[in-house]
């Protein structure tokens, strides 16, 4: 099946309800619906046709269109397809049908499309705020083009995020938002009962370390709306700085886990293993982190063939290295012990929940789009799929590991392969406006996602981002249940979070058992440090 | 179990110490390390292209009188990718390897300015036909943050287009 035949369906088995569908080669379909039946194209799609939920975003085309866009995401991962399913809503009347009911996954996007543009989710089962902060005026959307651009509300003193309640009888356990273990603020209330959790709240999201993947995505769609040809060899310098961004993510990764559990062995060896890679990208990019190196049209530098040996010396010394780890974990009880059965996250949840990249395929979900939904020079190279599926933080680990292997024999064969030529596109003209694409790479934590819908001047009008936190962030409160409660950093720290700073401060008196939120005032107050303006 | 604790103090011990004595000794970045972006001042005429790429949208262009152009660089805003340099016509901008850049004296020493005599056509007294993709990005909406507003962020005045 391709886009055209996926798009003949819908239409088919929803007639006049289906607008219009069009495609973008074989591998993307936008269609566009009545509203009404939103919720039930969605759960078609979910249900019949396979397709993973990805995300929703909300467009302010009033001045075009006189309406607001709302627009779902799913992939095909099977028959290698992207589906956006777009509705018009009327500017008077914003609101929409939530589909979060049939597609749990859109839960946290539905909220956030809602603090952004102002189309309400009508049948949402939790509408809480997500993105906002808590004294943001309730009628200022940011998306809409009559905010104005850099608008600062007043602070309004003495508002606290809504919370869910915990389960009758069981206490709560804040973790966060600075815990000494996650390295970033992220903010979690654990009920517990006893030592068992029950159940999990969570505010706060996104993920921005993977640098080089947004980049990557980016350009891509960008690329893919103006139909602009990238020259093959910067598709594989593409894929060997992503695949460079793996080995060093996984690596720090593993780093941080052994430290979660008290094993720290295992973070000084593999951050004193990983220190030549970052060595290695500064020596390619001009610098260990930011690599800065993705345009739209191709890449800024190039991996001169003199360095190829560079690259395969340090890789090859990792792998070495890294074998050798590998193989004395699974003989290592202490290990063992605190990863195996701990943090179980079942394939139900993962796919009803739309979960991404090891946090999946750890649950045994065979998605990874290198395979899936190839890019860059993925379909030209072999890519293994690394699946396990015990369900478990152990298998969260061996994910990673086995990754990491992988990876580097990707970046082996594409040096081998790597032809001459440009890096660069011919650009000479103003890229058209009003079109759109979709393009997703395989981060190390999971899928990235972005859709562009181009404007005039060489700007974006609407650019939608998904990073794979903020679907592996939805599966951590079901993770945590049943689960010690000292098992829950690993658990949390086994999908490899990434965090922004959203959060404040709640204390629990444990002799009244009164719990109080304090806000960013009386926290400051409290501390005596001057607000910073 | 010993058998693995073995192999990981093994995997331990072999490397030695590799913790580098910097900042005591200096350790200098490899390759085409981006850094510092410095501006060699008798090379740029002024053109604004390094305005118009800046990711970070730090440098602003100020047409003080007819002949002078001011260019203001906010550099604590900077993220060292170097466009400003691979667009520069004049190869005005070099990315040094300075990479130790904090400072305790506040945001001024971050702060660099440039004034740049411009030769201005006798007919039209402007240097380019308008409009140039300069004014372009004077338009509010691109550089809006310093440009419109006044800059809440930029210790300038906003640009007065005539
Ligand atoms: S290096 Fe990048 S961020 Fe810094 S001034 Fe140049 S263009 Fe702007
Ligand atoms: S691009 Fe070069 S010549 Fe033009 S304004 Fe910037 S520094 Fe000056």
């Amino acid at each position: 099946m391709n886009a055209q035949q996926l798009g003949e369906n819908v239409k088919q088995k929803f007639g006049a309800k289906v607008i219009d569908f069009e495609t973008l080669g074989s591998d993307q379909l936008y269609v566009t619906i009545s509203p009404d039946s939103l919720v039930e194209v969605a759960e078609y799609l979910y249900r019949n046709e396979g397709c993973r939920y990805v995300i929703n975003g909300g467009t302010d085309r009033r001045q075009q269109r006189d309406a607001f866009l709302i627009t779902h995401f799913f992939a095909q991962d099977e028959e290698k397809i992207y589906v956006a399913i777009h509705t018009e809503v009327e500017p008077d009347n914003p609101q929409v049908d939530s589909i979060t009911p049939v597609v749990p996954a859109a839960n946290w996007s539905e909220r956030e499309t809602y603090d952004m543009i102002g189309v309400v989710p009508v049948g949402h089962p939790d509408p809480r705020r997500l993105v906002l902060a808590d004294d943001w005026p309730e009628d200022l959307f940011p998306l809409r083009y009559d905010v104005e651009h850099g608008v600062k509300p007043p602070p309004v003193e003495g508002l606290a995020p809504e919370r869910l309640e915990p389960p009758e009888g069981a206490s709560v356990v804040p973790i966060g938002p600075y815990f000494p273990v996650l390295e970033e603020p992220a903010y979690f209330r654990v009920f517990v009962e006893g030592e068992t959790v029950v159940g999990a709240d969570y505010r706060g999201f996104y993920c921005g370390i993977c640098g080089y993947v947004h980049s990557c995505s980016y350009c891509q769609a960008v690329e893919r709306a103006a139909g602009i040809e990238v020259p093959e060899r910067a598709e594989y310098i593409r894929t060997i700085m992503l695949e460079l961004e793996r080995l060093e993510s996984h690596m720090l990764w593993l780093g941080i886990a052994g430290h979660i559990i008290g094993f720290d062995t295992v973070l000084m060896q593999t951050w004193r293993m990983r220190e030549p890679l970052m060595w290695l990208c500064e020596r390619i990019s001009g610098n260990r982190k930011t690599y800065g190196m993705n345009l739209v049209g191709g890449v800024r530098r190039d991996i001169k063939p003199e360095m190829y040996d560079d690259v395969r010396n340090v890789i090859d010394k990792i792998g070495e290295e890294w074998a050798e780890l590998a193989g004395a974990i699974p003989g290592d009880t202490t290990l063992i012990t605190r990863l195996q059965g701990t943090g179980i996250l079942t394939t139900e949840t993962a796919r009803e929940l739309g979960a991404a990249g090891p946090t999946a395929r750890g649950s045994g979900l065979a998605i990874d789009v290198r395979v899936d939904h190839p890019y860059a020079a993925y379909d030209r190279l072999e890519v293994t799929k690394c699946v396990h599926d015990s369900c478990d933080n152990l298998a969260r680990v061996l994910v990673r590991i086995e990754e990491t292997l992988d990876s580097i024999k990707i970046i082996h064969q594409a040096l081998d392969e790597m032809p001459d030529g440009p890096i660069m596109a011919e650009i000479d003209e103003e890229l058209p406006a009003g079109r759109q694409a979709m393009s997703a790479v395989e981060a190390p934590r999971g899928e990235v996602f972005h859709w562009v819908l181009t404007g005039t001047e060489n700007r974006p009008e609407r650019w939608r981002v998904r990073a794979p936190t903020y679907a592996n962030l939805q599966n951590v409160p079901p993770m945590l249940e049943g689960n010690a409660l000292a098992d829950v950093p690993i658990s949390i720290g086994s999908y490899d979070p990434c965090f922004s700073c959203t959060e404040r401060m709640e204390v629990v008196d444990v002799n009244s058992g009164q719990v109080r939120v304090y806000t960013e005032e009386e926290f400051r107050a409290e501390y005596d440090q001057p607000r910073d303006e | 179990m010993i058998a693995s604790k073995l192999k990981e103090a093994i995997l331990s011990l072999r490397p030695g110490r590799v913790t580098l004595k910097y900042p005591f000794e200096p350790h200098d970045p490899e390759g085409d390390f981006r850094g510092y972006p410095e501006l060699d001042t008798d090379k740029c005429i002024g053109c604004g292209g390094c305005a118009a790429v800046c990711p970070a949208r730090l440098i602003m262009i100020q047409d003080i009188d007819q002949n002078t152009r001011r260019l203001v660089r906010l550099l604590e805003r900077c993220i060292f990718c170097g466009r400003c340099a691979d667009v520069c016509p004049e190869d005005a901008i070099t990315m040094t390897k300075r990479f130790e850049l904090s400072t305790d004296s506040g945001r001024e020493d971050m702060v660099a300015e440039c004034e740049v005599f411009m030769a201005t056509c006798q007919r039209c007294t402007r240097c380019y036909e308008p409009p140039t993709p300069l004014d372009r990005i004077m338009e509010p909406g691109f550089r809006d943050d310093e440009i419109k507003r006044g800059g809440q962020d930029s210790p300038y005045e906003p640009v007065k287009s005539e």
